[in-house]
């Protein structure tokens, strides 16, 4: 494991959501995560546990009705500590993120090569010819051709909307991507070859990235470590490897087991059952009524968030005896 | 599909609703039961003297050949004289459409800049108390009924700023020696100013409205998010990435109305006794002026294709996704 410093640290990260009519929604609750240069880091879980909620907190770019707490440390600074003042000169810069359904990210009536370049010269990176150069080097590095940057959005195929998507995000060149399900609405090959360069692009450049999906058989292709989410919660985080063969949260082991539907609809987890609702409170742990191995302390008492081993955490009442064994 | 083509379909297509409109002006006035000359009244309009006229006009001609002589006319600018005046409906047309023109003008003009500026700063200043009485005013405005606001002008607006109540001319313009063209434009200025702010009040609220919720939805879509991720200010995005999406809708919208607002200023122009081409049509239904009412309708339907033609060519201009 590297034992460089972490280039982004949440601590404790939590959000929430006003909704109409005085009740609130905790859509993350206490994410705490570390991310180290050049690593490529998995956030899974179903539709709703709070993905893109998380990564839109580090990003700074919540809505206006979402209250966050913590802290995000990006390389030693607290980006959130005053607010938009604090993020807004990093954002882009140092920490960039492909939306998702990034088909939409670009504004239908200006060229691709107007939208990439904006960036640079909002940021003051490069302006003019030299902006629109680097357009074209972004554009051939994710492998579309620099002609193309002429073009309108509507010009481009879905899978070169995600590439062009891409190539936006390594604008103003930043150290953390983070990239939000780049590959859901897209077809398998091209999938398959987003993902690829995803991979080719953090390792040439020492990008570190977060890869937002539901899908942990892609995680397992693409990343060095994961972090499963449940229900706006971390409940296991780990080297994939290590979650892989070893998994001590049985949400992990189901959606390994949950293999993507034959008929191609790959969106559907064959995990029977919903995720709770975020807008009250959970007692116990929020995954008892799914679990198959829920057991006397789960409907009653939160989990403990252990270090099952070195780099290993989950959130379970199954690990709960290595507690006893050793006195933390 | 080339994007030049669409020009030239556009184009085309303006031609062939020109004459579709020419024909069914055509064949509307002839489905009228009687005829031009059925409901001529005046002292010597005896039996033979009608028939007399139907020849004249060639009205005893069949209806085919009728459309032919109508066509080959109008092909030379001619739409014939009319009733009462025995002068060329063209020259008769001109005059109260220039008036009415100039008036609707001005009123547009500041229908479409007050209107978009207001729904613009309306949208992205939402939920705030500029926008609520932006919006309350904008609803006063478009619910308020033409003629009502028209006549609300003329009583307790127009002696207190000094202009005139009606007409298009000063009782006195002109008495005292040889007006030259500065007189001659602040006179019909001055008479212009209040059916135009009429008009212009009335548009103003319905455009305000528009701009407000098209801003509102484009400042919704997803690229207004990237916008910001990239480090834009928030008028920026409003500018650059929020107004001109946002002015794809409004555009149509707009040049749709200006269309009928031609021949729809009658209520104001009978208000402000304004003698536009309403007016003119008023009047010529009174005394069966056939021939005046076919051209001014042909005129009227004229401009609604023109305004739809100007409104594709910018729709074209503004968004490069359009092909067909
Ligand atoms: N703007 C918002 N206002 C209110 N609730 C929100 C808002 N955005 C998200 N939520 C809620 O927060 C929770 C987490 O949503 P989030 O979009 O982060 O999930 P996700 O894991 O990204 O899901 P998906 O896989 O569908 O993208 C959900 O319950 C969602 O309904
Ligand atoms: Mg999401």
């Amino acid at each position: 494991m590297s034992t460089r410093q972490p280039i982004l640290r949440a601590e404790d990260l939590h959000v929430w959501f006003d909704l109409p009519g005085d009740s609130e929604l905790h859509a993350v609750q206490g994410v705490s995560f570390e991310l180290r240069p050049g690593e490529r880091m998995g956030l899974v879980g179903e539709s709703g546990c709070g993905k893109t909620t998380t990564i839109l907190a580090l990003m700074g770019l919540l809505p206006a009705s979402a209250s966050v707490a913590g802290r995000v440390h990006l390389e030693g600074e607290d980006i959130l500590a005053k607010g938009e003042e604090s993020v807004s000169p990093h954002r882009w810069k140092d920490i960039a993120m492909v939306f998702q359904g990034a088909m939409n990210a670009f504004n239908p009536v200006k060229t691709i090569g107007s939208q990439i370049a904006e960036p640079m010269e909002l940021h003051g990176t490069a302006t003019g010819r030299a902006a629109r150069a680097q357009v074209r080097e972004l554009l051939e590095l994710v492998g579309i051709s620099g002609e193309r940057a002429e073009r309108y959005p509507h010009e481009f195929s879905g899978g070169m909307r995600q590439r062009a998507a891409i190539a936006l995000a390594l604008a103003c060149e930043p150290h953390v991507l983070l990239a939000d399900e780049p590959t859901t609405a897209l077809d398998v090959m091209v999938q398959a070859q987003i993902l690829e360069l995803l991979v080719r692009l953090t390792r040439d450049l020492g990008l570190a990235m977060i890869l937002v999906t539901h899908d942990l058989p892609v995680v397992a292709q693409v990343c060095d470590r994961a972090a499963v989410m449940y229900a706006g919660e971390i409940v296991e985080m780990g080297q994939m490897t290590t979650i892989y063969h070893d998994p001590r949260h049985p949400y992990t082991r189901m959606l390994f087991a949950a293999t993507p539907d034959l008929l191609g609809d790959e969106d559907v987890l064959s995990i029977p059952g919903a995720p709770p609702r975020l807008d009250h409170e959970i007692v116990g742990c929020p995954f008892t009524p799914r679990c198959d191995s829920a057991f006397a302390p789960c409907p009653t008492a939160h989990p403990r968030r252990l270090e099952v081993a070195p780099g290993h955490e989950a959130l379970c009442h199954l690990n709960d005896h290595l507690v006893a064994e050793r006195p933390a | 599909m080339q994007r030049s083509d669409y020009i030239l379909k556009r184009t085309l297509f303006a031609l062939l609703t020109v004459f579709v409109a020419i024909t069914l002006n055509f064949v509307l006035f002839r489905a009228l039961p009687g005829d031009a000359v059925t409901g001529l009244k005046c002292h010597n309009c005896t039996i033979q003297f009608k028939n007399a006229l139907r020849k004249d006009l060639g009205l005893d001609k069949s209806k085919w050949q009728q459309y032919v002589i109508y066509l080959k006319d109008l092909a030379h600018g001619d739409m014939g004289t009319t009733f009462i005046s025995h002068r060329p409906v063209r020259g008769e047309l001109w005059d109260p459409i220039k008036k009415t023109v100039a008036m609707i003008g001005l009123g547009t003009v500041f229908s479409i800049v007050f209107g978009i500026f207001t729904g613009v700063i309306s949208a992205w200043r939402r939920g705030t108390v500029l926008d609520k009485v932006s919006v309350w005013t904008g609803l006063a405005f478009y619910s308020v009924p033409t003629q009502w606001l028209g006549l609300m002008i003329v009583y307790f607006v127009a002696d207190r700023i000094g202009l005139p109540h009606g007409g298009i001319q000063s009782p006195d313009y002109g008495i005292l020696g040889n007006p030259g063209t500065l007189d001659f434009l602040k006179d019909r200025i001055e008479h212009m100013i209040l059916p135009a702010l009429t008009l212009g009040l009335v548009l103003y609220g319905d455009y305000t409205l528009i701009v407000r919720s098209a801003m509102l939805e484009t400042l919704g879509e997803d690229y207004v998010l990237t916008a910001r991720a990239k480090g834009m200010s928030n008028w920026a995005i409003v500018w650059k990435h929020g107004f001109r999406n946002a002015m794809l809708p409004v555009v149509t919208l707009i040049a749709l109305s200006l269309g009928f607002i031609l021949g729809g200023a009658i209520t104001i122009e009978y208000v402000f006794d304004y003698p536009g081409i309403g007016l003119a049509i008023v009047d010529a239904i009174d005394k069966r002026d056939y021939a005046f009412l076919q051209g001014a309708f042909l005129a009227l339907t004229l401009s609604v294709i023109l305004f739809n033609f100007i409104a594709d060519l910018l729709y074209f201009k503004l968004d490069p996704r359009v092909t067909t």
